[in-house]
This record gives structure tokens, sequence and C-alpha cells, in this order.
């Protein structure tokens, strides 16, 4: 009979089983010798460079793959379908079963919910955010790294060797963990071993390649894996090549301020006559094209422009080759974003705009003139450091290989008003939930409801920031993640894991959630209940709770009521009493833990209609299990006076306490065709209003329908969802909803 | 002080001259350069009938019923204190002429079928929507534009708030029919950047066929106004097989010639958009719905303007 699939992940587990009790570097370098090269996919047919993702059931990674899988992880649903398929060997699948009951004591998700002390873990009763009701929940996870891709091309592997093993001379010298040392050389044995791996992989496959080129190709790709590991890299393809397979070995998904850590080497092959344009832009291509293959869907950011390039002029050639090769690649990664300022060279800002026309959703814009003064005072950085921000994933910026801060925990603003509402039941599943606070029909004033809100915010919040300090506690005493590590700021020096203590600053982040919805609700109850007494509270309620069946006209009345988006002054203050309400009160949540930081980020991954899904009818008129607002853009559908008044309400809540926030924009395409001038002025007089960013979204008016009936032959439309990119005929529909209803300028 | 009392009575004149106006448009990007702002005066002395908008024309405010919204519920015949809503053979049908604009049933309706078309506003109240994107204004050599309806039917209104947008710096247009008299054009003329002067038919009597006014008042105003040195744009709607005859097209390659300085000729080609509006007022179109002008014709139209010496004209 069969042996099935899990070979790999057997032996992993055996490793690691050998390894258990012994010092977390150690054990963390044999799990890595386990797992690489094996669990990284071949060469394929017009592939540049060297590695792909062949993600194992079972393994360690300082990321996410899948809601609960994060450290050492197990993707139990591969496991078991091994064990129930009897086609396979007996002893195997007994095997796999021994390995399932191991794993499942012993993964790193289980510990860390094991620890949650009874409070949270009464609160936080689910990790299912995605199918079941909740305030708020945790997300296990450690995203968002950026390693120090710069010094790793500066120096090299063999620099790096060097670094490690004087840092480990001086430990044994003068007290310290060398055990530590010990596994980072080890790690970077298994790194070596991977690029001989695949340098072999690569001569072989010249023999019986199909064309002279080709041979040719995986013959240099074969020499510069082997190069690589001897030498710091020479060429822009050495150096793509060092990047990228380090970059998997590390799981680390976005990649870093790559017009800074490739532009010299690509202007000196210009220069040198090593390499035409041309040969670099099919480099690039080739490397977007593994991006978009390695499917991180909120990762693969690739960062350009901006201010604190130490090589701005090289850089700026890279990062239009960049965008040359984002218009070339349809595909969603990578997530490119340009940074900018007033004073950058302009044809960097003119290719965007080409590029965005074409219905790229690419590059995303982040204006550095607003961003960097948020981010020195939401974070307390100077000007310098502060230069040096990345928007990660979905748009949560951290500081370049200096700091860490994984959105490990999300709250849904609109489910704490409506518990909140319903005396702390969740009217959804008629579970206890938060805080009693009172009856909604008792509170005298809009203050008392208002009051009891955040009351009820703050108590989640706390729970949140206590979760995020466990989290990275439990992490810490996992393992050292030491590729990350390897290459972020102090680690080495201080001979520390990322998350015991190594990297300079360690914050996190709490994504918020129907943030627009909650204020339009506020707005409505304050104008309707409280203000003019036109509904009483006990008809909002029912009608609330009757997802307005037969009350009609009290759900007219709602959606009449003034609304965020539309530079209404009522509107948009009660949002600015809500955004920073949450902000500050998460902001401040650094003085009761350990955490250096910890920010409100107002992004979006489709959350907003998954947890939506979740969410009773709601008093700004939303109908129940209806998708919330994205971001911090109106709720679709509901900015009616046009884009100016649309962007003058986005840029009123403040963008110096929360670390990051996204705007979707849709734009017809005749906007860009035939008003370019317009459009340029308009987006202009955004930024300098004080516009953090931009997603623009440009398709033709009424594609987006025909594609809902025809997906076959809408292939091509690419629509921006939250914090990522996607082609429109692959969502599901109610996410192709929200993005029809948002209106189209 | 002078000054101050000055100051305070533009305070004071700012929520007292009060204008009626259908609606605001911000982001506006065809009524003037850049990005703008049109203020939408209700009311007009011209019925022309190709007009797209026809509820500017009715200086008041009025009822407007989309039928396509409506799913005969009836909550707006219980509301409406007048009666102006029916049940005719199970269906709800609107009686515009009964309306006594109390908004009852725009606020029963569960589907926004139902709308009072045209509210009061004081200057200020206008200023305050139209000074929130000056830096979009700036930025993209915009500004504010008066449109109608005809802004020179309210002509308090239209001067305050011209007078008022040029203290903030903004740049002013209007968009007329010309259809005033003079003196009061003279009057607006040191607050008003651009005129987008209509020009609809040639002949005296086709004129007054298709708009049911002379264009002669029309005509010595645009003498005026040039004279004057103001800015002008000359808009010719254009309507394939009512106005776009040869001696039209003359008529504008010799206001060409006798204008020279005109800032620009736009031809704005007809496009049915309208048609239905008028059913939501309960009025009848004055004539058929006619297709939206095609791309080939509007290339014709300016070929043939050229044959008659006049190549300015541009598709507006």
């Amino acid at each position: 009979m069969a042996i099935g699939k899990l070979t790999r992940e057997l032996h992993f587990t055996e490793v690691y089983k050998k390894y258990k009790d012994e010092h977390i570097a150690i054990r963390e370098a044999m799990c890595l010798k386990a797992q690489f090269p094996g669990f990284l996919g071949g060469i394929e047919d017009n592939d540049l460079f060297a590695g792909r993702l062949d993600l194992p059931a079972v393994g360690i990674t300082p990321d996410e793959w899948g809601p609960t899988s994060f450290g050492y992880y197990c993707i139990e649903q591969r496991l078991i379908a091994e064990i129930e398929d009897p086609s396979l060997d007996e002893d195997y699948r007994q095997a796999v079963k021994d390995m399932l009951d191991f794993w499942r004591e012993e993964n790193t998700s289980t510990k860390l919910r094991r620890a949650f002390p009874e409070k949270m873990a009464r609160e936080l009763y689910t990790d299912d955010w995605m199918n079941q009701s909740g305030i708020s929940f945790p997300l296990y996870r450690l995203c968002g790294g950026y390693i120090n891709f710069d010094k790793l091309l500066q120096i090299g592997i063999p620099g790096l060797y060097e670094e490690v093993e004087r840092y480990r001379q001086k430990a044994e010298r003068e007290g310290g963990d060398v055990k530590f040392y010990e596994g980072a050389r080890i790690a970077l044995d298994v790194f070596v071993d991977t690029c001989l791996h695949f340098s072999n992989m690569a001569f072989e496959m010249a023999e019986t390649a199909r064309t002279k080129e080709r041979a040719e190709e995986l013959r240099l790709m074969g020499t510069t894996l082997k190069k690589i590991t001897k030498e710091k890299p020479a060429h822009l393809w050495e150096a793509i090549q060092l990047m990228w397979l380090y970059s998997l070995v590390a799981d680390v998904r976005n990649l870093g301020r790559m017009d800074v850590y490739l532009g010299d080497f690509y202007v000196n092959d210009l220069e040198t006559g090593a390499l035409t344009e041309e040969d670099a832009l099919r480099y690039l291509e080739s490397l977007w094209q593994l991006i978009a293959d390695r499917n991180t869907r909120v990762h693969g950011r690739v960062i350009i422009g901006g201010k604190g390039r130490r090589n701005e002029e090289n850089a700026d050639k890279f990062a239009l080759l960049a965008m040359e090769a984002t218009r070339r690649v349809l595909e969603v990664e990578p997530q490119l974003s340009l940074r900018f300022y007033e004073g950058m060279n302009p044809a960097l800002f003119a290719k965007a705009l080409d590029v965005i026309g074409e219905g790229r959703t690419y590059p995303i814009l982040y204006n550095d003139d607003v961003n960097i003064k948020a981010v020195e005072e939401a974070f307390g950085f100077t000007t310098e450091t502060a230069e040096q921000y990345v928007p990660f994933g979905c748009g949560e910026y951290i500081i370049d290989h200096q700091s860490f801060g994984t959105p490990s925990g999300v709250i849904n603003l609109l489910k704490a008003l409506e518990v909140t509402m319903h005396n702390g039941i969740d009217p959804m599943t008629g579970r206890k939930m938060g805080l009693a606070l009172g009856r909604f029909e008792d509170f005298e004033t809009f203050d008392e409801l208002f009051e009891a809100y955040k009351k009820q915010v703050e108590y989640f919040v706390e729970i949140m920031a206590d979760h995020e300090e466990l989290e990275y506690k439990i992490a810490g005493e996992t393992a050292p993640f030491l590729y990350m590590s390897m290459l972020y700021d102090d680690c080495l020096e201080r001979g520390k894991g990322m998350f015991s203590g190594g990297v300079r600053y360690l914050g996190g982040t709490l994504e918020t959630y129907g943030n627009t919805n909650t204020a339009d609700s506020l707005t409505a109850i304050k104008k309707l209940v409280y203000d003019e007494k036109v509904i009483s509270k006990e008809r909002l309620l029912a009608a609330l709770d009757a997802d307005f069946e037969g009350y009609e006209d009290i759900r007219q009345l709602l959606l009449d009521a003034p609304k965020y988006g539309n530079d209404d002054d009522t509107a948009d203050e009660m949002l600015l009493k809500v955004h920073n309400h949450v902000c500050n009160a998460v902001r401040d949540q650094r003085h009761r833990t350990s955490l250096h930081s910890y920010l409100v980020v107002i992004i979006n991954n489709s959350a907003n209609t998954l947890m939506g899904h979740q969410t009773s009818a709601s008093a700004d008129g939303r109908r129940s299990g209806l998708y919330m607002n994205n971001g911090n853009a109106p709720m679709s559908g509901m900015d009616k006076n046009g884009i100016t008044a649309m962007l003058n309400s986005i840029v009123k809540p403040s963008t110096h306490i929360h670390a990051g926030a996204v705007q979707n924009m849709k734009f017809s395409r005749e906007m860009f065709t035939t008003r370019r001038a317009e459009l340029e002025a308009l987006l202009k007089t955004y930024f300098q209003n004080g516009g953090a960013q931009a997603m623009i979204t440009v398709v033709n008016r009424n594609d987006l329908e025909r594609a809902m009936e025809e997906p076959e032959k809408y292939h091509h439309i690419f629509v921006r969802v939250g914090g990522f990119s996607a082609r429109f005929v692959e969502l599901g529909r109610d996410v192709q909803l929200d993005i029809l209803n948002r209106t189209l300028y | 002080m002078p000054v101050e009392i000055n100051c305070c009575e533009r305070q004071a004149h700012m929520d007292r001259v009060q204008g009626t106006i259908f609606d605001i448009q911000r982001f506006a990007l065809h009524d003037g350069p850049g990005i703008r702002t049109t203020v939408f005066l209700k009311g007009c002395p011209l019925r022309c009938i190709w007009c797209h908008n026809p509820e500017s024309q009715d200086f008041n405010p009025q009822l407007s019923f989309d039928r396509a919204k409506c799913t005969d519920c009836f909550r707006c015949v219980k509301a409406c204190p007048a009666g102006a809503h029916k049940v005719v053979d199970g269906r709800h049908v609107a009686d515009h002429g009964r309306c006594c604009l109390s908004a009852k049933c725009v606020e029963a309706c569960p589907n926004g079928a139902l709308k009072i078309i045209g509210r009061k506003q004081s200057v200020r109240e206008v200023m305050d929507v139209v000074i929130r994107d000056i830096a979009y204004y700036n930025n993209s050599g915009g500004g504010m534009t008066i449109s109608g309806g005809e802004p020179m039917s309210q002509f308090r209104f239209t001067l305050e708030l011209l007078k008022a947008a040029k203290e903030k710096g903004i740049h002013t247009c209007l968009d007329t029919s010309g259809y005033a008299p003079g003196d009061l054009f003279e009057r607006v003329l040191p607050y008003t950047d651009l005129f987008l002067y209509d020009y609809k038919a040639t002949d005296d009597k086709e004129h007054l066929r298709l708009t049911g006014v002379s264009n002669r008042l029309i005509l010595d105003n645009l003498d005026l106004l040039y004279r004057e040195g103001a800015s002008i744009i000359l808009r010719c709607p254009l309507v394939k097989g009512i106005n776009d005859t040869d001696e039209h097209f003359m008529g504008i390659a010799e206001i060409d010639r006798k204008y020279p300085g005109l800032a620009g000729i736009e031809l704005m080609a007809y496009h049915n958009m309208g048609h239905e509006k008028y059913e939501r007022i309960g009025r009848k179109p004055e004539m058929e719905m006619l297709p939206t002008t095609d791309e080939a014709t509007k290339e014709s139209w300016l070929e043939r303007l050229k044959a008659f010496g006049c190549g300015k004209a541009i598709i507006g």
C-alpha cells in the first residue's frame, strides 16, 4: 500500500521531538534543517530565480498559514485527509495520527490559548472570526516583519557568518547566550545547503533544457546560487536571487524598500553594460511572477520611493522599472507601494498614475509629508526613524527592520455598540458578552449611551492588548525565529531572538472594523432619538431586532440622517469622536503593558464583509448581515456629495494616533484618460489637505455589473478590496456587491 | 468705523438674500475650467424644447415622482394632506397640481421615489458649501459656476453670490441664456470671470419657436458684454434636425468673425438623459425623444462650421 504525502512532516516531527527540550535556538535550527530545502518547490519553466513554496502541513513560521497556524504549526485538515484515506498504508496512517495527536498538544497557538487568563478566555470565546459572532477575536500570527535586505545584500552570506561568529566569540568571552549564535550558524548552513540544492537542480535542468537560451539561463542560475554562498552579490540577478530565497526560508512576506537595496545593483549593471534595461525588466518580471505565485494574498509588499533613501537617484531609476514591471505582469501581487513627497522626482508620480490608470490598482500611494509626522507622533519616534516607516500587509506601519507590530486581534466596533444597546447580550446569538451597562431604554441622554459604548470598547481593548503581550511572551519562549532575528536590528547584538528581547521596538496593532457604521449609527440615534425625538428608543430597538421588517419608515429616517463621507460637519464630528476614542484607548495600552506601542489600524482584508455577516441591523440603516464599511471609507454608496466632499471628510480623522488607515477610491477610466489634469489636481489637493494614503481602483462604467453576469469575459478586471487586490470575478458575491456599491467617481 | 459697519452689513446680507436652488454639484467638470462647484438656480424665462433639466424651469419648488422606484405601498397616499397622491386601478398616481409641498410623502416613502425639487437657501448657506473646495479650485484652475435655470432671473441672489465668491478669491463663471435686462449684466460683470453664454438659434423667429423668446435682447447683451471686455465662451446647444441648419452655423461663424476675442465656442450636443424627468414632474416633453448625438454627427458639425470659416469651435 502507498505511503502518503506527509513523510517530510513525519521527519520534521521526529526532529522536533528529539530536540524538544534543547535550547530553543538549537531546536529551531534543527527543525529548519528538517524543513529546508525539502519544503521548497522546484524551478518552473519560466523562472529566472530559484525558490518556490511547497507549503508543509507541519512546520515552523513566524507568520501564519491559516487562522490558527503559526509558530510550530499543524494544518490539521491535511493530516486528517491522509488519516481518513483508506488507500494509504496502515502504519503510515497510524504514524500520521500519532503526529496529529502530538501537534494538537504541542502547536504554538494551542499553547497560547491555554495561557489565556479566565476573562480573556471567556470574552474571546472562539477563534473563528470568519463564522462566529463576537466583539473581539484573537488572530494567531506574528506577521509583518521587514528584515534588513539592504544589509543582507551588502555583506552577503559570508558577512552574516562572520557577524554571527564574532558575536558568538564575544558571548563565549563575556558570557552570553552562545547557543543562540550556534543556532544562527546552523540556520545559515541550512540556507547554504538550500542554495547548493537549487544550484545542482538548475545545472541538471540545463542538461535537458528545450532551448539553448533556457539552458544558458539555468546555468547562470546554478552559478549564481553557488556564488552567493561564498561571496556577496555583485550583480542585480545575484542580489535578487539572494533576497528572494532568504525571504522564503525566513517566511518574511513583505519585501521592504526594494528600490534602495536593488537600485545600486541595477544602475551599476546598466553602467558597466552587464545588463540592458530590457534585461533588468525581464528579471523583475520573473521576480514579480514568483511573488504573485507565492500567493500571500495580503502581503507581498514592495516599497519604492519616499524620504530616507541613501541612494535616491539610483533608487528612483529602479522605482520606475518596478512600476513598469507591475504594468506588464497582470497579477494581484506584489503590492507595489509608492511613497512620495513634495519635491521628489515627478516622473515617479506620473508613472504611478499611468499604471493605476490602466486598472492595475498599483502602486498604492503613500504621502510621506503626512505619514512621517504621523508615525513620529503615534509611535513616539524621531524624524530620522520615522522616515523608515514601511506599510506591510493591508497597510500597517512599522519601521523597516527596527520595529515589529503584528495585528493579532480584531475588534468590531459596531458589534460593541450593538451589544451595549442590548445590555450585554449579543442579539445575534443570545449569548452574554462583554459588559452589561444598563438598558438602552434607560439611557436618558445621548452621552449616557456614548459613555456606555466607550466603556464596552475599552473593556475589550484591554483584553486585546493583554492578548498581544501574551502572544509575544509565548512566541519568545517558543523560538527565536533565527532567519528574521539575524536581520532585525539589535537581535544579534543582544544575543536574543525577536520576541525574547531582541527586537528594538516590539509593538502591536489592533484592527478595528465598522468604524464608520458605528459613527453613522450614533449620529442617527443622537439626531432622531435624543435631539428630535422622532423615534422612540423602544421602536428603534424593535426595528433593529426585526431587521426593519415592518419598520421601513424608520429605516428611511435612519438612512436620511447625515452620513460620514459627505463633508457634513455633524456626521464627520461623530466619526472623529469614535475615531479619537478608540485610537487613544488603544494607544494608552502601552502604559498598561510592556508593549512599546499598541495602535489601531483601520485596514481591511474583507473582514468588513465576513464580520458584517454576524452583525445585526444597525441604526445607520444598514441591514442585518450586510458588509460594514471598508477601512476609513464611508459606507459604500453613502457618499453622495461628490468626490471632493468625500475626500474632505476622510482627511478629518487624525493620522497621528494610529498605525495606518486605508482609503479606497473607485474611478471611472475616463477620469484617467479624458480628465487627467483635473484628476491630478484632485489627488494633489487631497494629499496637500492631509490625505495619507490612496488605493485606487479604475474600472469602466458598468463593467462590474457585466462581470457579475458573465465572469468568464472579465478576468482582466482588478479591484482593490481592502488591504489587498483581487481579480473581481474571483471574489465572493457579497464582496463583489460591496465593491459594486462603492461610489464610482 | 465704516469698514466694520460695511462688513457687518455684508454678513447680514449673506443671510438675508436667498435664492431658490435645485442642486449644488461639487467636482463639476463640465461647467467651465478646472474643478468647480456648480450652483443650479431654479426658474427660467425660456422654454427650450430640448431642455434636459425641465425641473429647472419653474421658479417654485415642485414634486418629483419616480415611477420606477414606486412599489405601490400607498404610504404617501395616507401621508399627503392635500390629496396629491391617489390610487387608480390599484396603482399609485401622483397629481402634481394638488401638491402643497408639505413633503410628508417624501418622508413616508420607503423607496426614495418622491422628492421635492428646489429649496430656498441664503447666500451664506451656499457659500458654506462652495468654500469647502477652494483648495481644489486653486490646484486645478477651477472655481464656482452659477447655472440654472437662468441665474439672471434671480439677479439679487446671483449678484451677491458672485460678490461673496470674489471676496474669497474664487474664480466665477456665469452660465446664462443672456435673456435679462442689459443693465443687470453690467452689474454682475465686475464679479464674473467668465460667461458661459448660450446661443441657440440665429433666425429670430426660429429662436422664438424653439425657446419661447426672441434672441434680440440676447444678442444685444452679448455685444454689450463683449465691448465691456467680458471673457465669454459661446455655448451652442445643437439638436440634429432641429437647429443644426446652415443658417445657424453661418450665424455662429458670423459671431466668431464679429467677436474674435471670444474665449471659446463650444457645441453642446443633445443627449436624451433628461427626457424621463418630464414625467417625474408631471409634464409632457416638448419634443419627442431623439437619439443622443453620435460622434459622426458631432464631427460633421465641426467640419461644416470650419467650411463657414469658424475653426474655433470644439465639442463642449
